[in-house]
């Protein structure tokens, strides 16, 4: 009976074990430790290992930055149409190949007549305002010699700078007596100045619009670029000389601005009715115009990149797995090649869980360097994507990539850290290595 | 917790087992119990080898003993059971009042890790790793927080008189120096024995001297020490001898 009183001293020895309280903390530290001894003297072996990891979580960010700078700029840019303002236009924006066959044959251009229409009898729009333009070679913009091809000729409603995001910078802008007149006169971008006129004043200037001679009255503040595409390369001129100069027959582009984001879908309902009781549509027919707004093409848009997401999803998949059985593959090489430590350590005392943790947390410190120079790879390339494109890396995809590469350490670390776990240390310590 | 766990079911078991009133745990003064330990290995087709068959003999807190035989005759299983490597397949086998004969994987190495100190042939250091942290593992494994461990562990090297070589990894060391790095891991837990197996078997005879020397001396200061060798000179350093052959225990005396 005496021997019960030795016997309960024990927990109390074992008591002051945990009474350090640290001690899962002190054999993690021992793992963080060793793990990073390996990463340090198997350098080369480690980098090869975590290509697979490294690449995936590269593209993951790298695509993620993309389609997140991508987001910035088409709300940035090409959504901003003007505030809450729709465009009635020949064409039905951003929809499939077949449609667009369709209704290439029974679209009808909008008329000036039907602008006229429109402008009448809408009820309580903000703005409205048309403008026609065609994209050719044949454009040309002549100043003293200095010739530009690429400029966009549009011709403008006065009301259009009230609705588009054009700004007057000098000078004034298209008057409604420039437009009765068919005057002579054009409204230029900041490309054409820094092309024409680097150093000159350009107001009262005069340059040939496809070789007639227009006075140049206002200059539009800068906007920048979207995609490389410059915003600011344009001659705008009143919509009447366009029309009797250039191409009478022109298909317009109202451009209706409602007052507010609530209005716009009556509002475009509205045109809609309009112009097919002035066409007469029959009821069961499909219009034979566009009704464009921002949504329009932020629909596609989201459409478009939730493709692009779920491709590269399937693909990171692919490679991290692939990423995760070479981890494994050479973390069941350590153990093999570290069965002797493997003895040693335990015949000092480490548990099964603490070997377990070793092994797991190498696995886990691997792949989460992997991730980490994955990280650093898809900055890189994002700066580079940037200078030509545009890409911004979110903080959320440096998160994910750095969860994710982990986790694909911690779940192929596991099967490899229960073999070590569950060696006898007797073999294992005459393992010679 | 969970260490109190294990702690909890070390005491479960053990007191199973003193309830069970076949097992007579050791008294006080004694370290090792060993009674009728079997150890028996089934090659398949029915074919068992014993190599232990019924070993019983006691060990005193602070005796020096020597366990001796020739290679086969199952020193070596009996040195894995007394270290608490392995249990045995029948026998009970107490370590200063725990009951290891019963005790699992992890509680085993709880066991080894308090109250064991391995010094071994081939020292088994890690060799990536220097003297000081060599020194260390015992007390990582017990949790200790790091400013105490290094204090322990330097302390533990200034005994065998390596307190200018710390840092120094293993292959820095002299053979003797890596074994005296060896044996300040073994006491660095302040453990109940100091089991070595076979310490001088990969150093020079001066240098084994050396070693036997450092044995003595902790044995004076009052640590149990188990030596197991097939040398008679090695084993002449103990203060008791027991011989083992074939699987038993042929001859147990005292040498002064």
């Amino acid at each position: 009976m005496s021997s019960f009183g030795q016997t309960a001293s024990l927990p109390h020895a074992l008591g002051v074990r945990s009474k350090t309280g640290s001690g899962a903390w002190v054999t993690t530290r021992e793992a963080f430790w060793i793990a990073l001894e390996a990463l340090r003297t198997h350098k080369l072996r480690s980098f090869l290992t975590l290509l697979g990891v490294v690449i995936a979580t590269a593209t993951l960010i790298v695509v993620m930055s993309v389609i997140n700078g991508m987001n910035l700029y088409i709300a940035d840019h090409i959504a901003n149409l003007g505030a809450n303002v729709f465009i009635v236009s020949k064409y039905q924006w951003a929809q499939g190949y077949e449609a667009w066959l369709k209704a290439r044959r029974r679209n009808q251009p909008i008329r000036v007549e039907e602008f006229e229409f429109l402008k009448e009898n809408l009820s309580g729009y903000k703005n409205i305002g048309a403008a026609a333009s065609m994209w050719s070679d044949d454009n040309s913009t002549r100043y003293q010699g200095h010739v530009l091809y690429n400029a966009e000729i549009s011709g403008d409603t006065p009301s259009m700078i009230d609705i588009g995001n054009q700004k007057v910078e000098s000078g004034r802008y298209i008057t409604d007596s420039d437009y009765q007149h068919e005057s002579m006169v054009c409204f230029i971008g900041h490309d054409i100045v820094d092309e024409f006129f680097p150093s000159v004043e350009p107001i009262g200037k005069e340059i040939l619009v496809n070789g007639l001679p227009f006075r140049v009255v206002g200059v539009a503040e800068k906007i920048g670029s979207t995609f490389g595409q410059s915003e600011d390369n344009f001659v705008q001129i009143p919509l009447t000389t366009y029309r009797k100069y250039f191409a009478p027959r022109l298909s317009l582009d109202v451009n209706v601005q409602a007052y507010d984001a609530q209005q716009m879908l009556a509002l475009e309902d509205e045109a809609r009715a309009l112009l097919r009781a002035r066409r007469h549509v029959p009821y069961r027919e499909a219009d034979n115009f566009g009704i464009n707004a921002s949504q329009t093409i932020m629909d596609l848009w989201d459409r478009l990149m939730g493709s692009i997401f779920a491709l590269t999803i399937g693909i990171v998949a692919v490679f991290m797995v692939v990423g995760g059985i070479v981890i494994m593959n050479i973390m069941l090489a350590s153990v093999t090649e570290r069965t002797h430590e493997i003895g040693i350590r335990k015949s000092l005392g480490a548990r099964r869980r603490d070997i377990m943790m070793q092994f797991v947390i190498e696995s886990v410190v691997m792949a989460c360097a992997g991730g980490g120079i994955g990280v650093l790879l898809a900055l890189i390339v994002s700066e580079i994507v940037d200078h030509f494109w545009t890409s911004t890396v979110p903080l959320s995809a440096v998160l994910v990539g750095l969860t994710l590469s982990s986790a694909v350490g911690l779940f192929f670390g596991i099967y490899p850290a229960n073999q070590a776990a569950k060696l006898d240390p007797i073999e294992a310590l005459h393992t010679e290595n | 917790m969970s260490k109190e766990r294990d702690g909890q079911t070390i005491m479960e078991t053990q007191m199973a087992s003193a309830s069970s009133g076949e097992l007579q745990a050791p008294g006080d003064g004694v370290v090792i119990k060993a009674e009728n330990l079997w150890k028996t290995y089934d090659m398949g087709e029915a074919i068992q080898v014993h190599a232990l068959s019924g070993v019983s003999f006691s060990i005193d807190r602070g005796e020096y003993v020597a366990i001796m035989g020739p290679s086969g005759s199952g020193k070596s299983t009996l040195m894995n059971l007394i270290g608490c490597l392995d249990t045995p397949s029948r026998g009970a086998y107490w370590l200063n009042t725990h009951l290891v004969s019963e005790l699992s994987d992890d509680q085993l190495a709880y066991i080894r890790n308090k109250e064991i100190g391995f010094v071994f042939q081939t020292f088994n250091l890690l060799s990536r790793a220097s003297a000081l942290h060599n020194v260390e593992l015992p007390l990582i494994y017990s949790g200790m927080p790091q400013k105490d461990r290094l204090e322990k562990a330097a302390d533990a090297l200034r005994k065998v008189d390596l307190a200018d070589r710390m840092h120094h990894k293993p292959n820095e060391l002299s053979g003797g120096q890596r074994q005296r790095v060896a044996v300040a891991r073994a006491l660095v837990n302040n453990p109940s024995i100091i089991l070595a197996d076979e310490p001088t078997g990969n150093l020079d005879t001066a240098t084994g001297e050396e070693i036997m020397g450092l044995f003595e001396r902790l044995h004076q200061a009052g640590n149990t020490l188990v030596l197991v060798t097939h040398e008679h000179d090695i084993a002449a350093h103990a203060h008791r001898i027991i011989h083992v052959r074939d699987g038993r225990i042929e001859r147990d005396e005292r040498v002064d």
